[in-house]
Order: structure tokens, then sequence, then C-alpha cells
């Protein structure tokens, strides 16, 4: 079973993996709002927005090269997102409603890169920081669903199984395969992802019978093992303080 | 497609958070116990399929299944749409946390277009399962064009939607062939004998 790359580096120890999940949940989930819901085209706050995530990286020990790995995964997205505003000025200047200027066709665009960027950083400290049946469990203490709660449960438990099957499937599409032409490849890419998938209804229909034969009543036991420490709360106060500081320029 | 944070207005993301909530809700509510455990799973398979990669025009697209969960699910891709975003953006940074909302609106609505789709019976198979893979690629993008433009885009993002055009194609084609692998294999996970009953 090959699933380290999902929360590989939960493992370190650092000040922030040893927060309570819920504190980071609550405290990375405010500070997104508050970089993203900065005015468009104003970077005044940028430099500290990152100079706080710097830190936040530094103290954390995740290696920055997987950050910019995620940072580059979600790039193709975030560039064009940002391409749209100079393509909208470009093709008719008057017509849209923003940017408004010349100037303002490049500084719209930054702060848009600025901004999702820092996000994308912010959760990829919230998964890598901490193990993610952790975060799950932290989400059902802060009132998530419960319906939602066993669905990413036992989601989240397949995933490993049915990813074994997809490498395995893969491998055998990859070895019966070559020299075959574009089309006919297209072909056995569409069998294998039904294939994967009836193997999953497959399992899903075994773990429903052995679930309900060992009296399972639609709930998962709730996890009680977490308990708030004085650095979580000095972490949350400072935390907040600064974001909510740089956010309304106090 | 997957919407990242910071793109759309701060406004407009929080008021899908808050229809979305409201979406899962009711369609949550309708879910009976049995079901979740198995929608929870078929959650991870559409999960684990959608890694597949497969090349196209010279690229590599992955495949969204957006529309075989309508196919297979109904109004319940709602829920499992919701699970499999979140999954997608905490794990890989697919999609962001407060943008979650509008993600989960917009690859629903491609979902439940799927599903309606899938009742007009006089169309031939093959073809409904193109279109369910087409419109769940397709509508999901025009309402991300739709969105951008409220957000203050302008319209450019309207040059930008022949990509989704052609992954949409390729969605739809591989729908299909996976509508008709099921119908020869096993033809009992097809929403004829559904796997996930109506509540009575």
């Amino acid at each position: 079973m090959k699933h380290d790359y999902l929360d590989k580096y939960s493992r370190l120890d650092s000040f922030i993996h040893k927060l309570d999940p819920r504190v980071k949940l609550i405290c990375f989930f405010l500070a997104v709002v508050a970089v993203v819901s900065e005015p468009r085209g104003d970077l005044t706050g940028f430099p500290f927005y990152y100079l706080l995530i710097i830190l936040l990286l530094a103290a954390s020990r995740i290696p920055l090269s997987f950050v910019l790995k995620r940072c580059l995964i979600a790039s193709p997205f975030i560039v064009m997102a940002a391409g749209v505003l100079p393509l909208s000025y470009l093709l008719s200047p008057g017509a849209s409603a923003s940017p408004s200027s010349a100037e303002s066709m490049w500084f719209h665009p930054l702060s848009i890169l600025l901004k999702a960027y820092a996000a994308v950083i912010l959760l990829t400290l919230l998964s890598s920081t901490e193990k993610f049946h952790r975060l799950l469990n932290g989400l059902q203490k802060l009132k998530f669903p419960p319906v939602l709660g066993v669905m990413s449960a036992l989601m989240y438990r397949y995933i490993f199984i049915l990813n074994d099957e997809m490498l395995r499937t893969t491998r055998a599409r990859k070895s019966r395969t070559p020299g075959k032409s574009r089309i006919s490849r297209f072909r056995i890419y569409g069998n294998q992802a039904a294939l994967i998938f009836l193997r999953g209804k497959k399992r899903a229909q075994d773990v429903y019978n052995a679930m309900m034969s060992r009296g399972f009543q639609g709930e998962f036991q709730e996890y009680n093992g977490f308990r708030l420490k004085l650095r979580d709360g000095l972490f949350s106060l400072l935390f907040l303080a600064l974001y909510t500081g740089v956010r309304f320029g106090l | 497609m997957h919407i990242a944070d910071g793109i759309l207005s701060t406004e407009m993301a929080a008021a899908a958070d808050a229809v979305s909530v409201g979406a899962l809700y009711v369609f949550g509510k309708r879910a009976r116990t049995e079901e979740i455990p198995k929608m929870g799973i078929m959650a991870a398979a559409l999960f684990v399929v959608s890694l597949i990669h497969f090349p196209v025009a010279g690229t590599s697209v992955h495949l969204g299944l957006f529309g075989l969960a309508g196919i297979l699910l109904g109004f319940r891709a709602v829920p499992v749409v919701f699970t499999a975003l979140l999954f997608q953006s905490l794990l890989f940074q697919h999609g962001g946390l407060l943008s979650l909302g509008v993600n989960v609106i917009n690859m629903s609505a491609g979902a439940v277009a799927a599903y309606f789709l899938w009742r007009i019976r006089p169309v031939p198979e093959a073809l409904r399962a193109f279109l369910c893979g087409f419109v769940g690629i397709i509508v999901p993008a025009l309402l991300m064009a739709v969105e951008f433009e409220l957000s203050g885009y302008g319209r450019g993002i309207y040059y930008l939607m022949s990509i989704y055009v052609i992954a949409a194609g390729a969605e739809g084609i591989l729908s299909a062939m996976i509508i008709g692998f099921f119908r020869k294999v096993d033809p009992r996970i097809l929403p004829k004998y559904p796997v996930i009953k109506e509540k009575k």
C-alpha cells in the first residue's frame, strides 16, 4: 500500500505539528479569509502576510520544495484566472467593469496571484502538519454534519485500497499496450476507470455488509482525545491578532 | 476548473458556501443510514478514478466524472461531490477552502444536469452517456465563467472556454466507454437497477 504521499510530513516534530487540529482548522481558515478578502489591486498587506507565512513555514519544518510543488500543481488555474483580467481589458478596454485602467490591469492580476498562492501555502501547511484522520476528527468536533463525517472517514480509509487497485491496473495497462494507437489507448483508459469503479462498488457492498453485521448504527464513535493546552490558546491569539492586524491595517 | 481561494470575490464565495450548506442539508438528510457507507466508498472510487491522467492534444488531462456521479447517484451526488472536493482541497490544494461552496455548486450542477439527461429514454444509451459526460464538465465550466464575470473579470473568460469544450468532449467519450463497460460487465450498477434506493 503506497499512500505516504498524502500526509507524509505530518510525522515531523514542530510547534505547529503539536497544536490541536481544531485550533489549526479555525486559525488557518480565518487566515485564508483575511488574505483573500483584501481589496483587489491593493498590495500593501502582502509583504506582511508572506512574512508570517515564511515564519510559519520555517517553524513547521515542511521542506520548501514540497510547498513549491503544491503551488505548481495549483498554478495552471491560478495563472489562467489572473490572465483573464488583462485579456478582458485588451479585448474590450471600455466595456469591462474591472480593471478600469491600464495600471490596474497589472496590479489586479498580481494581487490575485498573491492571494491565491498565499491561500495554497496556508492550506498546504494545514494539511501537512496534521495527520489527515485527525483533521477529520477535528472537523467532527467542530460540528461537521455526521453524514459527511461518516462519508469522509470511509472515503479516507478506502482511497488507499482503491489507489492500489489503480496502480495495479495502470501497470497491467502499460504492459499490455506497447505501441498501441492513441484511439485504442483511449478505450483502454475508459475500461480501466470502469473496472476500478466496479471493484470499488463491490468492496462498498462487502464493507457495508460487514459493518451491519457488527452493529453499525450510522455514526462512528467520536474521538475524545483532544485537549486544548496553553500553547493552543497562545498560538491562536497571536496568529489571529497578527492576521487581523494586517487585514485592517492596524 | 477547481476554483482556488482568492480568485472570486469573498462575498460571492461566502454566499455560495451558504447555498451549498443548505443543499447539503437537504440532500444529506435524504440519505438513509445504510446508504452513507456506500456513498463514502463510491466517493472514494470517484476520487481515485479521477486521478487517472490520459493524453489529449499533447497534454495530460484527468477525468472529472461528475456526469458519471450524476448518472449513478442522482441528487445524492451533491454530498459525494462535496466530500470529494473537500479531500482534493485539503490533500492536493485542488480548489480552495473558502471557495469550496462555489466548487460544490458548479460540479454538483454538472452532476444533476447529467442525472436529468440520463432519464431521456428515447436517446441511445451511448449517446446519452456521452452527453452526460459532456454536460458534467461544460455546465460547471459555464457556471464558472458566469461567476468570473460577476466577480469583475470581464468577458475574457468566455474566450478560454474552448479548452473546456475539448476536455468535455474527451470526458463524454470516456463516459460512454465506462457506461458501455458497465452494461457489458455488470449492468446492475446502472440506474435501472438502483444501487442506492430512494427514501420511502
